[in-house]
């Protein structure tokens, strides 16, 4: 009987993405934005999963665990990708600078908040763990999504300044975030993480690092003499599929390798325009089932304390995104002054975010990790629900009056 | 450069596995890392070999028999069965674009040909495995001390199973080859019914034989009604599968490819634990939006953008599921089998084309469309393992080797001789 609800569900979830889901609509509303990035399969998948109707039960997402793992390393891959530095050398290095220094504020900020609280809400849990989840706090919390940005950018007719800063950091923060959780995973991989050395830690990292790039090489000099597109379909599979199982068996994030992977091919491939449109015409049907999957995947409970964390991660959100840009802008001697509001334009984490507050879950196996995804995912679904008011506050009335 | 991968690969995988990195790894997550080099080991196998001028699919096999359980024992039979989901998903999607193949107007005009084909074959094989069977009875060790009818049994199931062919493999090759002909579509079709026949057929030669075997057994009818209510659900939810995609593709047609994945999810699940045939639900389905819509095209459009993974991820785990202990075991008896098999092919398919007049090159080449054996053959073998336990793994043992060494021939031999037949 499952299985013919889950044909319905079936039906209905093709229909509800063909509809409705990922269509622009012409005024960016929180509703139209949560259709449009698809997070509402996120609740389907809950809905499908453990806590609803089983239908994913936690059997079939054993079995399923090969395209989670796909689906972490496709994103890092798409993400990658996008960083090609002759493209982003075309930006100013303040740009950079800026982006380092508001991950660095929000990072401190998050950990630092969220610290004393994780210690007051879980008195019995270890120290070092609770640690732990507050860097992954502060790491989740420095990633930002473009998707929004690039939403509005129909509404935006006067493309300024704020808008291509807007962009870029939106755009790179994701690095520092995919980055620190390879450093958070190497330097504490689980299940070692109590007792191991700092050699271990690196040997982890520059592993998983040297593997990414090596493999990135060898898909370039694969595809070097132009492949039919098929045949470069498969490449690109297997070897985002090898690089994030890799990452899988040696327990560090998919979403690392698979973004070092992409940056190696992006830098040294001529293939842009021929992988570009096989990447996203399969990226949406990979992202929807990711989504389904993280949240069949989801132990999802409310509770007091995981409502405080989730009241606490939104203003530190808000708070962390506006608070450092007037500073950063002095350090920097910035060339354009940035309105107090600028920082409300960068709400949005996206789907990398998503894709982290998962590969922490799967990394991390533990009771508090259930927590931490429960509290995240809640956190960015607020966020994303806000963020296109935020947007509409920031980038659009500066447009507005520019 | 593709040689350089081919090696590099292996040994990269090779070094994985070793006790100095697994030290550090976490060795119930290698599913997903064994599928990715899998899936690019055999697709780099695939080329390599078809610059022997051989079929692609047959270097995904080799592929994955090197580098699986058995020779370099790179993938562990765990990761073969955790593969599982993947080839059901894999095999739905093969069966979807086969029925998609399938003209109700060809299948029409050449019914009587296809028929002719089935029994044809089906009568040689049969008869000529009784034979054999009891020619050879002396030198085969389970066999020599049984009665005559317990030998007959065996060489009767012996027989239905070597009657199988593989549909997938076929269309797999006709697919590479881009084959276009009558004896392609007559070979293409008739595989797809001769499987549909064969497994009623097994239902009946598995009751038969279990009358034969123990003494005081009757015929078992339950045995055969379960059989028949598994292929009778099927083809129920094959309809009702298909009337789905129709309407989809009728209302919505947007995301085929999403909504073709979640169809070939759900019919991995539903007969992975209702015991009903996922290649009879998708063949049908797909025979459904062919001839009784107009968007057959679009189907297979969508199926077509996915096919080479498909195909790779398919044949590669065929390759690393196959028994290759079974062969070192079996293989004198396996091989006489397979010329005996392949003798009697050929005959059933010329004299069966020949009563319906068909041309030269279907009467002397089709029957090597029929050779590849994979899923329905093994299936059937797991089933009269447990259905008698005494023999049944002994027999399971040569049945192994002999689809070992038919889906490795099969696809060279098929391709060839759609070349000689100027088909492609």
């Amino acid at each position: 009987m499952r299985v013919l609800y889950a044909f319905g569900l079936l039906v209905l979830i093709a229909f509800l993405g063909s509809r409705f889901l990922f269509r622009r609509s012409k005024v960016l509303s929180p509703w139209s934005f949560l259709l449009l990035s698809g997070l509402l399969y996120i609740l389907l998948g809950l809905l499908l999963g453990k806590v609803g109707l089983n239908i994913l039960s936690p059997d079939v997402l054993r079995e399923l665990t090969p395209l989670i793992c796909l689906g972490l390393g496709w994103l890092g891959f798409l993400f990658g990708f996008q960083l090609e530095y002759r493209y982003l050398r075309r930006f100013p290095g303040k740009y950079l600078g800026l982006s380092l220094i508001q991950t660095v504020f929000i990072f401190l900020l998050t950990v630092l908040c969220t610290l004393p609280l994780l210690r007051v809400l879980f008195p019995q849990e270890a120290a070092f763990l609770l640690a732990g989840i507050a860097v992954a706090f502060g790491i989740l919390w420095t990633i930002h999504s473009p998707s929004l940005i690039n939403a509005a950018a129909g509404s935006l007719p006067n493309k300024g300044n704020y808008y291509y800063l807007a962009r870029f950091i939106t755009s790179i923060s994701g690095f520092w975030g995919i980055v620190g959780l390879a450093l958070l995973d190497s330097f504490w991989h689980y299940p070692f993480f109590k007792d191991q050395p700092l050699l271990y830690g690196i040997l982890v990292f520059v592993g998983g690092t040297v593997l990414s790039v090596g493999m990135g090489f060898l898909f370039f000099a694969l595809t070097k003499k132009r492949p039919p597109e098929k045949d470069l379909l498969v490449f690109l599979l297997g070897f985002v599929f090898f690089v994030s199982g890799a990452a899988f068996y040696f327990n560090i994030p998919p979403l690392y390798t698979g973004m070092v992977l992409g940056i190696t091919f992006s830098n040294f491939t001529r293939l842009h325009e021929v992988i570009y449109p096989l990447l996203f015409s399969t990226e949406k049907n990979l992202y929807v089932v990711f989504l389904l999957l993280i949240g069949a995947l989801w132990e999802f409970h409310l509770d007091v304390r995981i409502a405080a964390l989730v009241l606490l991660l939104i203003v530190l959100r808000v708070a962390g995104e506006m608070l450092p840009l007037s500073a950063a802008r002095r350090i920097l001697r910035f060339p354009f002054a940035l309105p107090p509001r600028f920082g409300l334009s960068f709400l949005s984490t996206g789907g990398v975010g998503i894709a982290f507050a998962v590969s922490v879950k799967m990394s991390f196996p533990l009771p508090l990790t259930d927590v931490f995804l429960t509290a995240a995912l809640i956190s960015i679904l607020a966020t994303e629900l806000f963020s296109p008011l935020a947007l509409r506050w920031s980038l659009l009335k500066l447009d507005r009056n520019q | 450069m593709i040689f350089f991968a081919f090696l590099i690969l292996p040994a990269g995988m090779y070094l994985f596995r070793s006790p100095l990195l697994a030290a550090l790894s976490l060795p119930e997550q290698s599913t997903s890392l064994a599928f990715g080099f899998l899936l690019l080991f055999a697709f780099l196998g695939g080329k390599i070999i078809h610059r022997l001028k051989l079929p692609r699919i047959t270097g995904f096999l080799l592929a994955g028999m090197i580098c699986g359980p058995y020779i370099l024992k790179l993938l562990k039979t765990s990761d073969v069965t955790d593969f599982q989901l993947f080839d059901g998903l894999a095999l739905s999607l093969i069966a979807l674009t086969a029925g998609g193949e399938m003209k109700i107007g060809e299948i029409r005009k050449r019914m009587r040909t296809i028929s002719s084909l089935v029994l044809m074959q089906s009568v040689f094989i049969i008869l000529g495995f009784l034979a054999i069977g009891f020619v050879l009875k002396p030198f085969i060790p389970f066999v020599s001390q049984m009665t005559a009818a317990q030998n007959t049994a065996v060489w009767l199931l012996l027989g239905t199973l070597a009657t199988a062919t593989s549909p997938s493999t076929t269309i797999a090759v006709i697919n590479e080859t881009g084959a276009d002909g009558p004896m392609s579509d007559l070979v293409l079709t008739t595989a797809v019914f001769k499987d549909f026949f064969i497994i009623i057929f097994f239902a009946f030669a598995l009751s038969f034989s279990r009358s034969l075997v123990g003494p005081g057994t009757s015929f078992d009818l339950g045995f055969l009604l379960r059989i028949l209510r598994d292929i009778g659900g099927s083809l129920l939810i094959g309809l009702a599968v298909g009337l789905a995609i129709i309407l989809y593709l009728r209302f919505i047609r947007r995301d085929i490819t999403l909504f073709i994945l979640g169809i070939a999810f759900f019919t991995y699940q539903i007969s992975h634990h209702h015991g009903f045939h996922p290649l009879l639900i998708c063949l049908l389905a797909g025979f459904l939006v062919e001839n009784y819509s107009p968007h057959g095209d679009r189907l297979i459009q969508a199926i077509e953008k996915s096919s080479l993974p498909v195909y790779v991820i398919f044949f590669a785990i065929s390759g690393a599921s196959l028994d290759l202990n079974a062969l070192r075991e079996g293989w004198p008896l396996a091989l006489l089998l397979v010329v005996w098999r392949g003798v009697l092919k050929f005959a059933g398919t010329y004299v069966g084309a020949r009563i319906n007049g068909e041309n030269q090159d279907v009467r002397r080449f089709a029957w090597t469309g029929f050779i590849s054996q994979a899923g329905v053959a093994l299936g059937m073998a797991i089933m009269i393992e447990r259905t008698f336990p005494e023999w049944g793994g002994m027999f399971k043992t040569i049945v192994l080797a002999v689809i070992a060494i038919n889906q490795v021939i099969g696809p060279i031999f098929l391709q060839k001789m759609i070349y000689r037949a100027g088909e492609a």
